[in-house]
């Protein structure tokens, strides 16, 4: 098992390394002189000198590259230009809330998928059945960003239930999580429901039942535990997809995460905090993965563990 | 069966939608760049069905026109991918050793980025248009297409009458030909679609974070980010770019699900 | 109990629903966390964030608004943009280019130490000096000398006579000199002032907190916070102003909303005519735009009545000048350019772009056209593009976040931009903005316009003290600037304000001033 991990984790640092210079050649992938977009053509010599020496412009190559690498594994990721603090410390500050969002949304997602997928499971192509599964296919096709402003005419503008924005109380979370959670919500319903008709028809359930149980014994204290193994693995992998949907929510409903930072830092230009944005969240995927590869193993021991 | 009334109803989908962007000129009632300030944010009337945007022009015009560019950008994004993934992939999986694996850390690599991450960095870099949303969607895209032309390589290459071929010296052009071609057009053809309707939230969702068209150009994803000032008044703006884009990504999904039984291919 | 193939031990899924809640409840725990000051507070929505504090350095309008109730000037302007003492308790001339200025005693920053003419040379020695590189050094640089003549005296001495001079100063609020020594450059993000109001906390982008100043010379705020709140998304400063989250908004309101906010019982709307003056800038160096013609063109085609009536819904008035209607040295018969297609395409076949295929609009020229991220503005942009596709001219909207464009604009990066100038008081303002010597970084005139006879007329009314004179002057400029345009003159804008019916004792000033919030309290309810 150690082992294992250990091998996960050895495979992780070229990814690791793949992803960092992907990042460092953005801000040299930018036409014309990142200087001069930052600045502006006529601003004075000394100013644009200045800039490029703190961004170490005039070095070649290598050696930005390396100061680059060296530096995000320390932990330092430069400064931004348009706030002048360290970008690790702005990325910082915002980070829970993205993780807050995140899980909350994951929470959504449980929530309103499990009861479905189960239920639909076991009441095969009854009305609930067909309706859920078409329904998830909805939520698998709607765009977050028409899902946010909609939910926000409803529930924040008409009825007046929900703050529209920011990060003010408990309440602010509800629609962002919503929105964020909606897509992967469809999802996980025809997973569970799949996965539970998979499992409802396997021998041990049959033989549970002919002992005697009850059907909700049955129901839940077998098949559901067995089912959700592979659930689970799923919810560890769209972590990512909720990363990546978490830039678009944040940025609609201005709640204050890293996605709608990043978002900032290119409205702003401000190309190391953009650079660091990326970094930190493109890291924090490839965790989770990780995290969820090992928890999947350990949680199923009938895996091989190559 | 409902499935495949899910994946005929698709395939009406993408009909009209392809038919839609090729004869916009002739569907669309009005200009979709034609202003008429009178009738800002009008709500939808006999004589624009759909209403009008905020600067009067006809949101029904305009959501034709602007299939184009999802049509467009879809094709493009999915056919460069397409070769790209391909040649890739058959590279991998002919040449094996270390070049194939190479190959997989790379594609680990680009697999550490979520979703349109990376899509939103190259245009932020790169500067907004479309011709960079392409790319972006490009960037990303190949990387399914490569993992399954690679793996039916794999698959084939150990087969007896490949080996054989191989022996007799045949050659490796005529090989992936007739051997390896027909086993990955399904699982591409089905790939493929499913990307479509990724292209197109892909080219929407960098549109609305103002990345992707720039104005006037009227695609879904911009119109959307251009009503959400209008929520409180007009809503119309909002609703039915986003119920085209809903409706073409469902299409699209339709027809990969039904694609994807009839064509009786294992995912990997 | 055999156990058969298929149950498996391992973490059932319940633990992972415990662990997700357990999450989730700290996260609800963080959120619920609310200071009680600011459930009291007066919340005002800002469109965009300040950028600095500190008004040595403060050039944008949201930021120099909150100069203007952190710190207090020699002199303020009254409505008639007539100067009024402020800090300053009386004053004397004893000729032409010496003033000398008694102040108030009993003046105490925001830290108790009392305001001395000590800290009014600071504030202006370092204004001057160049290595603080301080946009208003400008307006200032008439002065030879600062002495101090004692605690609460001092003597400006200028170069030649200089009529702005006193509304100059009223720009300039006094800063403390032992706290901006000690805080150097973060002084714009830490100010400390003598104003009704003091900085809490600064957090940029997102939110500034100032609590009422006790012992403010003229009198204790009504309120005891105004949480300053940067919202950039309209949809949502209205949506917070409706919900009673935000109880103020000044300006930056999409016009089709009124509607929706009249409706709404719980607030009210003021309105005043403003001088904030909107225009099109051109960049004078543009080989394209440098010739007159090109410019007429481009002013022919622009069609404002409509823009103001449809997308303003009647909330500004064309105008023909930067300087307002009210403003003693407006000028009213100058040039003006109506929309004219017809005219602006003969002017463009005089300039040489002629129609490529001789029939028809097609493309004869391509411009790029910047602007921000505001809303209306783009839609603006976008009409204006309309229009000018009309006679040929095909425009690239460039929009930006608020500070990449206003940096853009200040370097000279552009071809055509619209803004607005906000606070134009005295006319010597066009000084900064056409003079040739301000052209940047020194100045703000940022087209590069270059015309001799006006640089010698500018530089002839900032000197003739008598007021008739002046206004001779500034007539013959302004219709100089007319022919020439270096800005294609769009309106002046009308200063709207919506706010909850629980706000009382606010005033709206023709700048967008918020000096009133001194005297403006909440009803409780």
């Amino acid at each position: 098992m150690k082992g294992f991990i250990i091998k996960r984790l050895m495979l992780l640092l070229p990814v690791v390394f793949g992803v960092l210079t992907l990042v460092f050649l953005l801000i040299h992938l930018i036409p014309g002189d990142p200087v001069d977009l930052m600045l502006g053509e006529n601003a004075r010599a000394t100013d644009k000198e200045a800039l490029r020496k703190e961004l170490r412009l005039d070095e070649p190559l290598a050696e930005q590259y390396l100061h680059f690498i060296g530096g995000a594994i320390r932990g330092d990721l430069g400064m931004s230009f348009h706030s002048k603090q360290p970008v690790i410390e702005l990325i910082l500050q915002k980070y829970p809330e993205t993780i807050k969002l995140t899980l909350a949304a994951m929470l959504m997602a449980l929530i309103i998928s499990l009861p479905i997928g189960t239920y639909s499971a076991c009441k095969q192509y009854s009305w609930v059945d067909n309706f859920s599964m078409f329904f998830a296919l909805f939520g698998i096709s709607m765009p977050n960003f028409w899902l946010g402003p909609l939910l926000m005419i409803v529930f924040s503008v008409k009825l007046g239930w929900f703050p529209v924005s920011g990060n003010e109380g408990v309440f602010s979370i509800v629609l962002p999580a919503l929105t964020l959670g909606t897509a992967m919500a469809a999802i996980l319903s025809r997973m569970v429901r799949a996965s539970m008709l998979d499992v409802i028809n396997q021998e041990y359930i049959v033989t549970a039942r002919a002992k005697g149980l009850s059907e909700t014994d049955v129901i839940f204290k077998h098949a559901l535990k067995n089912a959700l193994v592979p659930v689970v693995t799923i919810v560890g992998l769209q972590f990512g997809a909720l990363l990546a949907g978490a830039i678009i929510t944040e940025t609609i409903f201005s709640w204050p995460g890293v996605g709608r930072l990043l978002i900032q830092a290119i409205n702003t230009r401000d190309y190391p905090l953009v650079q660091g944005c990326v970094l930190v969240i493109s890291i924090s995927y490839v965790l989770t993965n990780l995290i969820t590869d090992i928890a999947y193993s350990y949680i199923d021991p009938r895996i091989q563990l190559r | 069966m409902f499935r495949n009334k899910l994946a005929i109803a698709g395939l009406f989908i993408i009909g009209s939608l392809i038919f839609a962007a090729i004869f916009a000129p002739y569907l669309a009632p009005f200009e979709p760049f034609e202003q008429s300030l009178r009738g800002g944010l009008k709500p939808p009337s006999l004589e624009h069905p759909l209403g009008q945007d905020k600067l009067g022009r006809d949101n029904l015009s305009r959501i034709i026109y602007g299939s184009r560019i999802s049509v467009c950008v879809g094709l493009f994004a999915v056919s460069i991918s397409l070769l790209i993934g391909t040649t890739i992939g058959s590279v991998a999986g002919y040449l094996g050793g270390w070049i194939d694996e190479l190959f997989m850390r790379i594609v680990d690599i680009f697999l550490a980025f979520p979703g349109i991450l990376l899509a939103i960095a190259l245009t932020a870099v790169l500067g907004p248009s479309l011709h960079n949303v392409i790319l972006a969607i490009c960037v990303t895209g190949w990387v399914s297409y490569a993992r399954i032309v690679r793996g039916q390589i794999l698959t084939v290459k150990e087969r007896e009458y490949i080996v054989a071929a191989k022996a007799i010296g045949a050659n490796p052009l005529r090989i992936i030909m007739i051997h390896i071609l027909p086993n990955i057009l399904s699982p591409l053809i089905v790939e493929a679609t499913f990307g479509m309707a990724g292209a197109i939230l892909v080219e929407a969702s960098l549109s609305f974070l103002g990345l992707g068209a720039q104005p006037p150009t009227p695609s879904w994803g911009s119109m959307l980010n251009e009503g959400t000032q209008f929520l409180l008044i007009a809503p119309h703006t909002t609703t039915f770019p986003g119920l085209a884009i809903m409706i073409v990504v469902l299409g699209f999904n339709f027809l990969g699900d039904g694609l994807r039984d009839t064509l009786d291919v294992t995912k990997d | 109990m055999k156990i058969t193939y298929g149950e498996r031990k391992g973490t059932s899924p319940g633990a992972w629903i415990l662990f997700l809640t357990v999450f989730f409840a700290l996260g609800l725990a963080a959120c619920l966390t609310e200071s009680k000051s600011d459930r009291d507070a007066l919340v005002i929505g800002l469109e965009s964030s300040p950028t600095n504090l500190d008004p040595r350095h403060a050039t944008d309008a949201n930021s120099y608004r909150l100069t203007q109730i952190l710190f207090n000037p020699l002199f303020k302007v009254d409505s008639h943009f007539n100067p009024v003492p402020d800090i300053v308790r009386r004053w004397e001339n004893p000729d032409q280019t010496t003033y000398i200025f008694y102040l108030r005693k009993g003046i105490y920053f925001h830290d108790g130490s009392e305001l001395t003419s000590e800290d009014v040379k600071y504030t202006f020695d370092t204004t001057l000096d160049p290595s603080f590189k301080s946009p208003h050094i400008g307006a200032f640089e008439k002065i030879v000398s600062i002495e101090l003549l004692n605690r609460y005296t001092i003597m400006f001495t200028l170069k030649e006579p200089f009529a702005p001079f006193l509304m100059n100063l009223a720009i300039m609020g006094i800063v403390p000199k032992h706290v901006a020594e000690k805080r150097g450059s973060n002084f714009g993000l830490q100010p400390l002032g003598t104003g009704p109001f003091k900085l809490i906390e600064f957090l940029p982008d997102e939110k500034i907190v100032l609590r009422s100043n006790p012992d403010y010379f003229k009198g204790r705020p009504m309120t005891e916070t105004i949480v300053f709140k940067v919202v950039p998304d309209s949809t949502v400063r209205l949506l917070e102003l409706s919900q009673g989250r935000i109880h103020l908004l000044q300006n930056d309101i999409p016009p089709d909303l009124f509607p929706f906010l009249d409706n709404r019982d719980n607030l009210k709307i003021m309105t005043k005519e403003g001088t904030t003056y909107s225009y099109l800038g051109f960049n004078l160096r543009d080989p394209v735009l440098k010739n007159k013609k090109v410019r007429e063109a481009i002013a022919h085609s622009i069609d404002r009545e409509a823009i103001v009536k449809y997308i303003l819904k009647g909330l500004a008035t064309p105008s023909s000048g930067i300087l307002s209607p009210h403003n003693w040295a407006y000028e009213a018969d100058v040039k003006v350019f109506n929309y004219d297609k017809a005219k602006a395409l003969k002017l463009l076949d005089e300039a040489g772009f002629r129609d490529p295929d001789g029939d028809g609009p097609g493309v004869r020229l391509k411009l790029t056209f910047k602007t921000s991220t505001d809303h209306l503005r783009k839609r603006i942009a976008e009409v204006i593009q309309q229009q000018l596709k009309e006679v040929g001219i095909l425009i690239d909207i460039r929009s930006h976040e608020w500070g990449t464009f206003y940096s853009d604009i200040k370097s000279g990066n552009f071809q055509l931009y619209s803004l607005s100038w906000v606070g134009i008081t005295d006319p010597d303002v066009l000084y900064y903005i056409f003079h040739s010597s301000s052209i940047p970084p020194k100045g703000a005139n940022r087209g590069s316009y270059l015309n001799r006879r006006v640089d010698n007329l500018i530089e002839e009314g900032r000197t003739a003290l008598d007021v008739s004179r002046r206004k001779k002057i500034y007539s013959e400029i302004q219709k100089i600037l007319a022919e020439d345009i270096p800005y294609v003159s769009l309106w002046y804008t009308i200063n709207v304000v919506v706010m909850d019916k629980s706000v009382h004792g606010f005033v709206v000033y023709p700048a967008g001033d918020l000096l009133s919030l001194k005297d403006v309290w909440i009803e409780v309810k």
